[in-house]
């Protein structure tokens, strides 16, 4: 719920439309900024209707996986909202490291020689400490990860850092597990929001964190923990009727805890044991 | 040159990240010098460090070592004005423990 008011804060006229989620990438390329298009790489032209940008954090940046046989084509590219923490400026390109908490990375924007004596208003607000927005394209040179920046400008309202990170975690949870409105993707977010309003009263589970989760989770997880039991879990049907609730919810607050990692499944999908963290 | 992560974290997550490097938004609640106190899911007593410029009242985001005594000594903040939504922002940090895998390593 947070996502969508999010959505509704009007960034300025940069904002790129996130269209084209989807792995195919429709004809329309989604997040290519026509207009600045003239940074084809000298080796020539490439083909950028594939392209789509996402949301992401610079861990999945440097995480993302080569698709197999691209030589330069990364599963990930996308826009990433971080701290400047350096800045070097060469006569054909800026760099810029980024860190945004959850890595750091190098960010290139090569400078157009036409725009170079412009005075660019949004260039003075780009300084090191200062939080700003990439769009670009994931590069590997020699191991190295950098992005090859189309946009770079400054975050003028700090509340973009959190609608960036949860939007990121939006599209994560879209790719990982299906969109929103297929049944576990959309009880995690709800239960993340709740979350919220539930952190101070969680029980003892010895160690696990169960803020967030229904009743019924939590007292599925409890008996979990407590029932004796094989290697083999506890199979749904035999904790609805120890618990006295409806199978329907025992699965509802199981798929859950599944999702949470919680609990994982053993012998069948309706067969589920405690997830011991290490 | 290498920037190490930081977790992002509340007030209820200092114990579970003693001696590690986080990033904590919280509001500036007091300042007593070489020390201030956030509120950050909980008040936070923050060691300050002599560039770091805090405004009671504001937002602030700090990096900083979570000490044994779960006080945090600042490395850098940062200024977030007065018109952050808390909400979201809380929300953010209980998004990047329950999926970890896209914000940061245990170790």
């Amino acid at each position: 719920m947070e996502l969508e008011a999010g959505a509704e804060m009007n960034y300025n006229n940069y904002e790129t439309s996130y269209t084209s989620y989807g792995a195919g990438g429709g004809a329309a390329g989604g997040g290519f900024i026509p207009g600045e298009g003239s940074q084809q790489s000298p080796g020539g032209r490439r083909e950028y209707t594939q392209d789509s940008l996402r949301p992401v954090t610079i861990k999945q940046i440097l995480e993302a996986q080569s698709e197999a046989g691209g030589n330069d084509a990364f599963k990930i590219d996308g826009a990433v909202i971080s701290q400047i923490r350096n800045i070097s400026t060469q006569t054909t390109n800026i760099t810029y490291r980024l860190d945004d908490g959850t890595g750091s990375i190098e960010v290139k924007q090569w400078l157009d020689s036409d725009t170079v004596d412009q005075t660019n208003p949004t260039k003075a607000k780009l300084v090191e400490g200062a939080y700003c927005r990439a769009w670009g394209k994931l590069k590997s040179f020699n191991d190295r990860r950098s992005v090859s920046a189309q946009i770079i400008r400054p975050v003028e309202d700090m509340n973009e850092v959190s609608y960036h990170l949860l939007e990121a975690t939006a599209m994560h949870l879209h790719f990982t597990r299906g969109a929103p409105g297929s049944a576990q993707a959309g009880t995690a977010t709800t239960n993340g929001s709740a979350g919220q309003q539930q952190a101070a009263g969680g029980g003892n589970y010895g160690g696990y964190d169960l803020a967030g989760y229904t009743p019924v989770a939590k007292r599925v997880f409890q008996y979990l923990r407590e029932a004796p039991q094989s290697n083999e879990g506890l199979n749904q049907h035999e904790i609805a009727a120890k618990l006295g609730i409806d199978t329907a919810d025992i699965a509802r607050a199981g798929d859950d805890l599944l999702a949470g990692g919680l609990i994982y499944t053993t012998v069948d999908d309706q067969t589920w044991a405690i997830l011991e963290a290490d | 040159m290498d920037h190490p992560q930081t977790p992002r974290i509340l007030a209820p997550h200092l114990s579970n990240f003693q001696h590690r490097i986080v990033r904590m938004l919280g509001k500036v609640v007091q300042l007593r010098g070489e020390t201030a106190v956030i509120d950050a899911g909980g008040q936070v007593d923050v060691i300050l460090s002599r560039d770091s410029h805090l405004t009671v009242g504001h937002a602030v985001e700090i990096i900083g070592k979570v000490d044994g005594n779960l006080a945090v000594k600042v490395q850098a903040a940062t200024d977030f004005g007065t018109n952050i939504d808390f909400n979201a922002a809380n929300a953010v940090v209980e998004a990047t423990h329950r999926y970890k895998d896209i914000f940061y390593d245990e170790n």
